[in-house]
């Protein structure tokens, strides 16, 4: 009897809280269909990596095929040159390029004149909305033949030089696209970070006779340094998702064997060549990994600073 | 940013030495914006030069033999304004669409007394740390019609979790008090939302707003992946295929009369495509900067 009565309770709270709460869960009816149709099903739709995908029987018919994907894939040479590849271009990408939004909003907030602040700042901040395919135009025109690049080296005596078709340039190009777009973007946050810092610091400092570069060394930056390390370590989980739109407006033919990451194989293999289980394969490694490295460095995030992580 | 005030006052004396170091610092920060600014003016430069100062290689940071040719051509012939509109209907279309969505599904999430927002929370954050591989992706997608369609350039865009997590936290510091005040006024939860918390919310979906346009205007990999008629070609799509510089664009280049390059055309293309962006400048810094802050309070 007490039971019964009991659930009787429940279902009347139930039904209350249907009652209370339909609006909410009306507003919400929309975006968790889209979550579902463009995210989780896909998401499914990955057990093709375990399948042999045939396009006439689609992603639930075809037969299975056990972890024949996998095998062949840690025996194709060409995914441990992938694997470099998105290892050390995301190695430039996470610890060579990451100082320098740090160092250039130390130097902007020394700036006096504000104008000249803003100017610069409006600058180099404007890349990071441009287009990678806009992007990938520039740096092609401007390494080119008869780009500044090519004339500069004319002027100088030397020999017309293909960038853009030499391997060994592909990590400095890169390395420099990556500059070029994303750091004067990466100094807004820093900025905000600076703006935050106690002024009375630097006032009591400056009755210490600190000079302008003391204040900066021994009060700002490592005020900053939080915040860095969070955003590291945030971007260290990120480490596999380079982005796919720079690589594959910045790569030729000629450079794919340094510059070919997983995203770029993924599309060339499986959606251009049809590839489609092998592809999946490929594409559930990454995210697997990608998993991992995000769940970890975001726990390490969390301990460094108690808000630090992304959740 | 308000940083410089405080300084007013923190230096009274100026040492030698830290003259000098504001005039290294403004120094090598000037020679670092000139060096950004340089592949975009010379790209402008080598747009409005002559088919012969091209060929020869001439042009560096300002236009040789001015002229305005390339750009009457592309703009004319180019086949450009299609895309252009494609680009501008669909980011337009695709940032009302994306608004509208995630207001309706952040304020649920805002509410705490709503238990099952936390569950629906984690729905919500595991799409940001698990990504679906691209080839059931685009199967999938293809599934639901979206191969050569128009929607492929909105749909795939419309929510991310990231920017729900901004509206959110934005709701979240909402005054209670005041929807407290409306609820007792008898007014329902949709009414509240849209009378009440909205009007006030102008800012935040400025931001996110302009999160989703970007990501929209600039998109690539979609199209890509999805699209392989012209006709449906967005603004990216296209001038990739004028920088890429096909087989049509080399035929007109050859043309006697001609008075452009492929080089001088897509350098057009190249500048065209920044000129929006600079024309939004002004919002997209002011509202990305708030953005910025914002994504770094979590709620």
């Amino acid at each position: 009897m007490k039971t019964a009565g009991k659930r009787k309770r429940q279902e009347g709270s139930l039904t209350l809280h249907f009652r209370k709460y339909f609006p909410y869960y009306a507003m919400m009816l929309p975006g968790i269909i889209y979550l579902i149709m463009f995210k989780y099903v896909p998401m499914m739709g990955s057990v093709i990596a375990f399948k042999d995908y045939s396009v006439f029987q689609g992603i639930w018919g075809s037969a299975w095929s056990g972890l024949e994907n996998f095998k062949k894939l840690f025996e194709y040479p060409d995914f441990y040159r992938i694997l470099r590849n998105t290892i050390v271009l995301g190695f430039i990408k996470t610890f060579l390029v990451f100082p320098i939004p740090l160092i250039l909003a130390l130097m902007l907030n020394e700036l006096r004149n504000a104008k000249m602040k803003k100017a610069i700042q409006t600058i180099i901040c404007i890349p990071y909305f441009i287009s990678w395919v806009v992007v990938g135009g520039l740096v092609f025109d401007f390494f080119g033949v008869g780009g500044i690049f090519n004339n500069v080296r004319e002027a100088l005596g030397m020999d017309t030089l293909l960038v853009m078709q030499k391997e060994s340039w592909f990590r400095p190009v890169y390395l420099i696209s990556t500059i070029w777009k994303e750091s004067g973007w990466g100094t807004v946050v820093y900025l905000a970070a600076i703006s935050s810092i106690d002024p009375s610091l630097y006032e009591s400092a400056s009755i210490d006779g600190a000079s302008r570069f003391q204040k900066m060394r021994y009060i700002t930056f490592p005020l900053l340094v939080p915040t860095a390390l969070i955003l590291l370590l945030l971007n260290i989980g990120n480490f596999l998702t380079l982005g796919f739109d720079q690589v594959y407006n910045l790569y030729t033919p000629m450079t794919y064997s340094v510059a070919d990451i997983f995203d770029t194989y993924v599309f060339r293999v499986g959606i251009q060549e049809a590839q489609y289980s092998f592809a999946t394969a490929v594409g559930l490694f990454q995210s697997v990994v990608g998993l991992i490295m995000v769940v970890v460095f975001n726990k390490i995030a969390n301990k460094v600073s108690e808000d630090g992580g992304l959740w | 940013m308000k940083i410089g005030k405080r300084k007013a006052h923190a230096h009274v004396h100026e040492s030698r030495g830290d003259i000098m170091f504001g005039a290294v610092i403004a120094f090598i920060l000037i020679v670092f914006a000139i060096a950004t600014a340089i592949p975009l003016i010379s790209e402008l430069a080598v747009s409005l030069s002559s088919k012969t100062a091209s060929q020869m290689n001439r042009i560096n940071l300002l236009p040789v033999e001015f002229t305005l040719d390339s750009w009457k051509y592309l703009l004319a012939k180019g086949g450009i304004w299609k895309p252009f509109l494609i680009s501008v209907t669909s980011t337009i279309l695709g940032v009302a669409i994306a608004l509208i969505l995630n207001v309706l599904m952040a304020y649920p999430l805002s509410k705490t007394e709503f238990k099952p927002s936390k569950y629906i929370m984690l729905f919500v954050v595991f799409t940001m740390i698990f990504a679906a591989p691209k080839v059931p992706y685009f199967l999938t997608l293809r599934t639901y019609g979206l191969y050569n369609n128009y929607w492929v350039l909105i749909l795939p865009h419309i929510m991310t979790a990231y920017n729900l997590i901004i509206v959110r936290t934005f709701f979240k510091q909402f005054p209670k008090e005041l929807e407290e005040a409306a609820m007792i006024d008898g007014c329902g939860k949709f009414r509240i939302l849209f009378q009440i918390v909205l009007p006030a919310s102008k800012a935040v979906l400025a931001t996110v707003g302009l999160f989703y346009g970007v990501t929209m205007w600039n998109q690539y990999e979609h199209p890509l992946m999805f699209i392989n008629n012209m006709d449906l070609f967005p603004l990216q799509m296209k001038i990739r295929s004028i920088v890429d510089g096909g087989s049509e664009l080399q035929a007109v280049t050859m043309l006697q009369d001609a008075n452009y390059t492929q080089a001088t055309l897509s350098a057009v293309a190249v500048v065209f495509a920044i000129i929006p962006i600079l024309i939004a400048y002004p919002w997209i810094q002011k509202y990305f900067a708030k953005g910025a802050m914002l994504g770094s309070v979590k709620g």
